[in-house]
């Protein structure tokens, strides 16, 4: 299970090689309308801040990863 | 009654949508239905499984279309291999077979065909259909009409319509638009993965396997696919495991009492999604808008079949927005909220009464005793006996 015990805003990624764009990572995100990708995945390039780490959990080809947020900004990324 | 440039529109062109669609256009409504996807039923996320009961109850001819294989029964397994066989052609022989004046029990479907020929079945009642077009966002309007914002090949597109129906599936976004909680608990959500392969033999029963071993929280299936393909999958809840779908299923086909059979399968299609093993949502409704289908969790919490129910959902959506409209009354929540109450009288509280079925089953902590409660009562559940029995 995805561990973030923090619960630090993240930003999500997806390894698309693997994804079979089942849509089980959005059907248990608790996000607010509009929080998807154009592959009918959770969204990659938006912030999240509840952090909750289920659609990590759900996915059935483990294919969802997250960076801290914080992370990306020291780094300098534009999210 | 308001101006309007459609009475509904439907967003999703799955078994839901679609018969939403056809029966409210059969009826005389102007029905835009739309999706955003280019290719209907794609990427396949279902076993395709569905009674020959479901079909009938909609007047929808089992053609060979969309048929990958005619099924006349079910072999139930429990984790080392004892099963309980249901052949309705040895059990119900005057009924279910081969033969000329007998019948299958049940089909297994390809969802790409199968999608769009429920799609051609609206279009030809009467319904316009979109692809490539998606639902941005709707908002109900002063005058009683609501307005409905859609891109459809880049272009932004705003509508008047009565009632937007959401069909958009599991991961259903129109609800949330309305406020509504659709998202659902990972305790509650099976994450399926299935193979569709050749080399494995089967005999026109659905073969299903319980045990925790195999699927923690679910279950695993082998379904003759057509052609001497097969489909072998699972669903697990991921919260009563520490490895993903993936994982259990590859377990499953190589340690499994089934390996033998399993051992030379050639994968041929991968797929997957979400099985909502779950209530169906107790708020189905808001201003101007009804969910239907998965996206209403218009699921079996036992089985986690969702064609029948889906197409039910959209015969009882279709049927009661036709009588609503008609009867010039406004299409708001209070209006509306009889959409639940007309879905019920047709399902009775079958639903309510599987969910909690399956929340006692896996309530109990004792592995071996729940994995014998889940296997007797998926024997019991698809006997000709059962108290579930659909006809």
């Amino acid at each position: 299970m995805s561990v973030n015990n923090r619960k630090e805003p993240v930003v999500f990624q997806i390894g698309w090689n693997a994804c079979i764009h089942c849509g089980a990572c959005v059907a248990v995100c608790p996000q607010e309308a509009g929080f998807i990708s154009p592959f009918d995945t959770i969204a990659v390039q938006t912030p999240c801040d509840i952090a909750c780490m289920v659609c990590e959990d759900i996915c059935p080809v483990t294919t969802i990863t997250h960076v801290q947020l914080s992370q990306l900004q020291h780094a300098g990324a534009v999210v | 009654m308001v101006p309007v440039d459609y009475d509904l529109v439907v967003i999703g062109c799955g078994p839901a949508g679609a018969t939403t669609a056809r029966i409210a256009a059969e009826q005389g409504l102007r029905v835009l239905l739309v999706d955003k996807r280019q290719e209907l039923g794609a990427p396949t996320q279902c076993s395709g499984a569905l009674s020959a009961h479901a079909l009938e109850s909609l007047n929808i001819a089992p053609e060979a279309e969309f048929l990958h294989e005619a099924v006349y029964g079910f072999d139930v397994y429990n984790e080392t291999g004892e099963h309980t066989t249901l052949d309705y052609r040895c059990l119900k022989p005057e009924k279910y077979g081969t033969d000329a004046g007998k019948k299958p029990l049940g089909y297994v479907v390809d969802r790409r065909r199968f999608d769009r020929y429920l799609v051609t079945m609206a279009e030809r009642a009467g319904a316009e259909v979109w692809l490539k077009t998606e639902g941005l966002g709707y908002q109900p309007l002063d005058d009683g009409a609501c307005e409905v914002r859609l891109r459809k090949y880049n272009q932004d597109v705003c509508l008047r319509a009565r009632v937007l129906v959401g069909a958009d599936g599991l991961q259903s976004q129109v609800g949330k638009w309305a406020g509504l909680t659709t998202h659902i608990k990972m305790t509650e959500l099976a994450s399926c993965l299935q193979f569709i392969v050749d080399q494995v033999d089967t005999n026109g029963l659905l073969e299903i396997v319980t045990g925790h071993e195999w699927a923690p929280g679910g279950y695993a299936w082998v379904f003759p696919k057509g052609h001497g393909y097969a489909e072998i999958g699972l669903g697990v809840i991921r919260t009563m495991t520490g490895n993903n779908a993936q994982w259990h299923l590859d377990h499953f086909i190589r340690n499994s009492f089934l390996k033998d059979r399993l051992q030379h399968a050639r994968i041929l299609e991968v797929q997957g999604g979400g099985v909502p093993l779950a209530a169906p949502l107790r708020t189905q409704h808001a201003e101007n808008l009804i969910l239907v289908g998965d996206a209403a969790r218009h699921v079996n919490p036992i089985t986690g079949g969702g064609i029948h129910t889906a197409l039910v959902g959209g015969l009882v959506a279709g049927q009661f927005l036709s009588e609503l409209i008609h009867s010039d009354k406004p299409a708001n929540a209070t209006n509306l909220s009889g959409y639940i109450d007309h879905w019920l009288a047709q399902l009775g509280n079958k639903m309510w009464q599987l969910y909690e079925l399956k929340k006692s089953i896996f309530s109990i902590k004792d592995i071996p005793q729940r994995d014998q409660t889940l296997y007797n009562t998926m024997a019991d559940y698809f006997s000709p006996d059962s108290v579930y029995k659909k006809a």
